[in-house]
This record gives C-alpha cells, structure tokens and sequence, in this order.
C-alpha cells in the first residue's frame, strides 16, 4: 500500500493536523478575547461616587434639588425619614424632572412618573428609582455613597444605611 | 373636524384604521394599483397634506429639520408602495392570462449593453442626487441644539427618526425586548428570510398572487410596523412621551391619568381577591404559563391545522416551525399593544427582582 | 472641423492611447472593452438584460446608496480636518465647521446625506424584496444585505453623538442603555443579577457591554472619542468590505434578477 510507504501513516498525520488546527483556533480566540479585553479600559476617570451633602437641619420636608446637577441625586425628606433618591430613570437612564405642582417625578424619554417617595406609578418604568447610602459622619455631616444602591422591589429600602432618621 | 383627527390619531383607534387599510390595500391590490387610483389619491392626498401644514401646530413639528427625512422617505414610500401594487398587479394579470410577467418578454430580455445604457442611467442618478442632496444642504441647516448638558434632559428626548419605531416599542415593551430582542429578531428574520421561503415562483418581478404569505407578512411588518410606528413616533409623541394629536400644541402639563396594571395583580387582586404571594414565581405563574403557552404550545398547535399541514407539505418543518416561532415574536407587539389599550395591561410576566418584565 | 482634428489628434498621443486602450465606445469590441479595461467600470457586466437597466424595475436605489456612501466618505473626511472629538472642542467645532470655514454646508451634506443613505438602503431592501430578489441563488447576498443595513444605521447612530449637543447625548444615552438590558451581558437585563457568585457580581456597570460601548458608565468623553473611531474608521472599514463582497455577489449569482 501507499500510505506504508510514507513516513507519518494517515491516522498519525490527522491527529497531528488536529492538534495543529486546535492550537491554531486557541491562538485565534486568544488573541479575539486579548482585543476585547483591551475595549475595558483599567482605569476611567469618571466623578466622585461619595460626596458630603451638608446636615440634617439643610433640608426641609419635600424633595430638595441642590445635588441634582452636580451629584445626580435628590435629596428627599419624607415622613420623618430623610433619603438619597438617585435621579437616573430605570427605565433607559434619562434624568426625571421633578415636577413640584404635580407632586411627581416624571422622565421627559418616555413618560415614567415617580412618587415623591420614588416608587413608579406611570409609564414604562419597571421599578422605582435607586436610593444610594447615606451616613451620618462624626462631625454630624451627610455622607451620600453613589456605590451602594438599595432597591425597594428587593426590599432593601428598611435598611438602616439606605436613610437617616431626622 | 380637527378634534376628530386629534382623537382618531390616537394610536388606540389610528393602529386598528392602519390594519384595516393595509387589509384592504392587500387584498384588493388591483384597484390599488391602477392609474386612476392615484390619481384620485393624489387629489385627496395634496388637499389634506396642505391643510395639515397650514395648521400652525403641525406646522412647527413638521420642519424640524429631523423631521424632514421623515417627510421625504414617507412621499417614497407612498409612492413606491403604489408602483410596486401597480406593477405586480399588471404582471398578476398578464401570468392569468398565460402571458408571464412583463420582465420575461422576449424583447426584455435581450441583452444590452452596459456602455451606454447602464452607465449613462447611473451618471444621470448621480448628478440628480448631488444635487438634490446639494439644494437640501443650503435650504435646511443641520440640526444642532444647545452644548451636551449630562445633568438636564430635554423634552422629549427622541432618538433618531429611523429608530422611533423601535422607541415607540418601548411604551409597550421593557428595553430588554424592544431595544435587543426584537431589533435582533428582525435582523434575524430578515437574513432567514430566503431560507424559510422556498416558492420557486415569483423570483425576479413583481407579483403578489403567486407568492401571498411572504407579501402580506413582509408588508405588514415594513408598512404597519415599521413605517407607521416612526410616524406615530415622530408626529404624535410629544413631552413626556405622552399622545398628542397632529393638531395639538405641546402643552408640557398635559396630564395623562393612566395606571397599568400588571397581569399578576389583576389575578391575585382582581379576580382571587387575595394578597400577592411572597414568592415571585408563584405570583407570576399565570404570565409565565401564557408566554410560555405562547412560544411553545401555540406552534405545534398551528402545525395541526389544515392550513399548517399543509405549510409543513410544502416547506417541511424545520422552517415551518422557524416561520411560526418568528410569526409570533412579531405579531407579540400587536397583541402586547391591544392588551395595553383594552385592559391598561403592564406587564404579562413582572419580575423586576430578575430585570425580567413582558 | 477644427475640434473634432484636436480631439482626434489627442486621441492619438502616446499619453492617451497610455491610459485609454481603446478606441471610442461607439462599436461593439470598444463598448466591451471600456467596460471590462477599466477597473471603477468593470464592476459592471458589458451586457446586461434589458429588464435590469429599467428604472421602473431597480429604482437605482442600491447604486444610489453606494454613490451616497462615497459621497459621505469624502465629506466625512473634509469635515475630519476641522473636527476634534473631545468633550471641549467637539461642539465648537460643529459650530466653527459653519461659521468659520467656507462653503459652510459640508456638515449639512454629510448630515442629510447620511438620513438619504439610510432611506435609499430601505429601499433598495423593499425594492429587492418586492421583486422576490432575495431567492435562490442570491439568498447568501440578501444575508450581506442586511448586515449591510444594519451596519448604515449603525453608522449614522454613532455619527449621532458626535456634534456633542444635548440631541446627540440624549439620544446615545437611551441607546446604550438599551445595551445595559441586554439578556445576561448588560447588568441591567434579565438574568444579570442571578450571575453572582457568593458577593461577588459577574455583571455590572462595570464590565458589561454599555460599559464596552461607551468606556464608561455614561456618555461622556471617553464614550465620544470610541464613537468617533467607530464611525470614521472601523465601521466604515466592515462596510467598504462588505460592499465589495455584496458587489460581487451580485455578478456572480447572475446579475441583477429576472424571470428565470
């Protein structure tokens, strides 16, 4: 037979093209996923998550709006209980307008009212907006932590760090 | 009378008048498209354009500048929808009368050659479409608002013209359906297309007779859609994303009773008169039961009919199947958007502890 | 007669007969070889159905999107001599590109331009399907096609955000975040928040593709320097490609479609 003749037999030259082939496919997609990896930056320089939001005694009962454009949070007291209220819609990441004769919250994208408590009432909204951290510092300043969200749909809104009581 | 096309343009009564006419445009697509259609729909249509811009509200939403390739793309459209009926419907004739289409006359098929005739067609192209293109660039100035302001949004903030369909979607659908899901079946279904459609018939002229499935279910997603959903987008959505009619001014303080309610409320609350149960698949298991009745039960179930079987005979049932899945993915925006109108219906299935709505 | 002894006197220098290798197109042989010798011509068949050069029958919509993308690269490429994309300058710039710089509509072009592109591309798709162009044997091409479709609106989104006004970040910022619902690979889409091991999340703003689309968690500028590559090398490169592939599908399944 022919294939006697040759040196590599024919099982023995497939396995070894397929061991080619498979590095080959390795070197492939290793080299793809180094080229995706490289789209996530290691370091961004977006703005402070934590900033000091004056004291307790700033704010009245309402919504107050003073953290909105720098911060992108409300600050709202509410029933004796004083909160962070994100103000980035969950529905597509607008920025709701509060809207203090109607008493609400509403995203001019497509329409999702707030309560003034944050939970949604209207439009496509599929769960109230995010309340973030807020502390109490030792010398009696508001810490507002953008890092940590607390969601009422999961039932988060009843922890401690997620209000003040003023 | 402008109170009267204010209130019919509400999507709520417009979407079943669009259907309607598409129906009817279909099915009688011979009187449709013959000459002396257009010529009556001209003499309507011109009058009634003019009088809509000569009303100062439609007016002002009428020559936002991004609101001109709107214009432009609905008088091609019209217009090719018209030529295209027109055309099919002579070839149709001439195939019944055992003619074949007018494309495969002998003297059309002929060979030319390409030097001069396609070229100079292609000179003449260009040059018309400079200038044109030239003339809209000096009339029309760029659109171009205030600098970006990432604390402040305008409203309505609208996306561009050609994905306002897809923004329309988006009061029906959470954004996980109508900005990834559905755009993606779309793309999908296109490029299957030719895979799912194996009739033989009808490749390379206009016809609608021989081949009805594929016309109608194309047409109906291209015109009714896609088309007519930009057009709601464009012209009727105004502040807050909320209905306004063409002759209706933006007033930023229309307010709009409307609660939804999801489809877990309306069983539990409503219908057992009882508290929602903790776990959320329980509380949800009616919505999961229907969606998944939907995509998974409902096909095969086409597939034993008569008109299934005999589908399933003519392209065998991998496509089949492909064809029904896709059918259903598409006509669930309908179906989400009339249960919305007739029972202020949210969600089908609300689990938003997963991110995951219907 | 003296014109027509200078047009032929030019027509035979060596310099002419150098670039044009044939006579004038008005025989048989020299029609074929304009076509064919000629390398921007020969995208052409040198004869061709009478049905395909009918306008009634092409519309001339995919050649007009094909002219429109030219004329778009090369406005694209003007307006990129005068256009930073950085968060300071890029709306100045916009502004400038009109103000300061003579013929101040080339922005208008390549803005209307790109809405024209996006309309002749739909239809050329409603005209390919209307006239069932989109069988055997061209079904391959129809795929390229809607690809390329996708990759026009693409195109024009991205361009979107470039004259960094407020209807440029509002618009990208409902786009991406409709990328940060996608299913499992955007952490606010279905089937994110149950990719969690112990405390540790897979899938958040930080590593999802919102955050690969926009180098950030919001549109800024890290997100309008990606846009700007996007649109003036990367997708442009896919789409020049993809054309070349289309157009020489469409010669190779037989040209422009006809009853068979």
């Amino acid at each position: 037979m022919s294939e006697a003749r040759q040196s590599l037999n024919r099982r023995e030259f497939f396995s070894y093209l397929t061991v080619a082939w498979v590095a080959f496919g390795a070197a492939c997609g290793g080299m793809l996923s180094l080229a995706f990896r490289y789209s996530y930056p290691n370091v961004n320089f977006e703005p402070e998550m934590e900033f000091i939001a004056g004291t307790p005694d700033m704010y009245e009962e309402g919504v107050d709006e003073r953290y909105k454009n720098g911060m992108g949070v409300w600050m709202v007291k509410l029933e004796g209980k004083l909160f962070a209220l994100s103000n980035i819609c969950t529905h597509l990441g607008c920025i709701p307008n509060w809207l203090p004769a109607e008493l609400k919250f509403k995203c001019p994208c497509h329409g999702s009212g707030y309560y003034m408590s944050g939970i949604n009432f209207e439009g496509p909204a599929p769960r109230p907006l995010e309340r973030y951290a807020i502390n109490l510092t030792p010398e009696g300043k508001i810490k507002v932590d953008k890092t940590k969200v607390y969601r009422w749909e999961k039932g988060q809104w009843d922890h401690p760090n997620s209000y003040l009581e003023v | 009378m402008r109170e009267l096309i204010n209130w019919i343009a509400d999507p709520i009564r417009s979407f079943p008048i669009v259907c309607v006419l598409f129906y009817l445009m279909m099915k009688y697509y011979r009187v449709v498209g013959s000459k002396k259609f257009l010529y009556v729909a001209l003499a309507v249509i011109i009058p009634t354009a003019v009088w809509f811009a000569a009303d100062p509200n439609f007016f002002t939403i009428l020559i936002l500048p991004d609101n001109i390739p709107i214009i432009i793309l609905l008088v091609l459209v019209g217009y090719l929808t018209w030529f295209s009926l027109h055309k099919a419907a002579i070839n149709d004739e001439r195939i019944e009368q055992g003619l074949g289409p007018v494309e495969g006359t002998p003297e059309n098929r002929e060979k030319v050659w390409c030097w001069p005739n396609l070229v100079y067609t292609e000179l003449f192209a260009i040059i018309a479409a400079t200038s044109f293109l030239i003339v809209w660039a000096i009339l029309f100035k760029a659109p171009l608002e205030e600098p970006a302001n990432p604390t402040w949004a305008p409203n309505p903030a609208k996306a561009p013209w050609y994905f306002l369909g897809l923004q329309e979607m988006l009061v029906y659908f959470d954004p996980w359906m109508a900005g990834v899901v559905l755009p993606g079946v779309v793309v999908v279904g296109l490029i299957a297309i030719p895979y799912i459609d194996t009739n033989p018939k009808g490749n390379g002229y206009y016809t609608i007779a021989e081949r009805p499935v594929a016309q109608w279910g194309f047409q109906f997603g291209w015109l009714v859609l896609w088309i007519y959903l930009i057009i709601v987008g464009t012209f009727l959505r105004g502040p807050n994303w909320t209905f306004y009619g063409p002759f209706e001014y933006w007033d930023y303080h229309k307010v709009v009773a409307e609660y939804n309610v999801n489809l877990s409320e309306f069983m539990w609350i409503k219908w057992l008169n009882t508290a929602m149960p903790e776990n959320m698949f329980v509380r949800e298991i009616l919505g999961i039961l229907l969606s998944l009745a939907y995509m998974i039960v409902l096909p095969p179930l086409t597939a034993a009919t008569k008109y299934g079987k005999m589908m399933i005979e003519k392209v065998g049932q991998m496509r089949y199947y492909i064809f029904v899945v896709l059918l259903l993915l598409m006509m669930s925006l309908p179906i989400k958007m009339v249960l919305r109108w007739l029972f202020s219906l949210k969600y089908i299935v609300a689990l938003p502890e997963l991110e995951l709505n219907l | 007669m003296a014109a027509k002894g200078l047009a032929d006197k030019v027509r035979e220098t060596q310099v002419w007969k150098s670039i044009f290798r044939h006579g004038p197109p008005d025989n048989a042989r020299n029609r074929a070889a304009v076509v064919a010798g000629n390398v921007f011509l020969h995208l052409h068949p040198i004869k061709l159905k009478k049905s395909g050069v009918q306008l009634g029958y092409t519309w001339c919509m995919g050649g007009l999107t094909f002219f429109i993308f030219l004329a778009l690269t090369v406005s694209g490429v003007l307006l990129m001599f005068y256009y930073r994309p950085t968060a300071e300058y890029a709306f100045n710039d916009i502004i400038a590109l009109r103000e300061h710089v003579p013929l101040g509509i080339m922005r208008e072009i390549h803005r209307w331009g790109a809405h024209a592109m996006v309309i002749t591309t739909w239809l050329h798709m409603f005209r390919v399907f209307m006239t069932g162009s989109y069988k055997p044997p061209r079904e391959f091409n129809w795929g390229v096609g809607v690809i390329l479709l996708v990759l026009t609106l693409l195109l024009s989104f991205t361009g979107y955000l470039l004259p960094w006004d407020q209807l440029a970040i509002w618009a990208i910022t409902v786009g991406a975040n409709m990328a940060k619902a996608t299913p499992f690979l955007g952490h606010g889409g279905p089937g994110a928040s149950l990719a969690q091991i112990g405390d540790f999340v897979l899938v958040s703003d930080k590593n999802d593709v919102r955050f690969q689309l926009l180098a950030g968690r919001f549109v800024g500028e890290p997100a309008l320097l990606r846009f700007y590559i996007l649109h003036c090398v990367f997708i442009p490169l896919v789409v020049g490609t993809l054309i070349a592939v289309h157009f020489w599908r469409v010669r190779k399944d037989g040209g422009i479609s006809a009853p068979l």
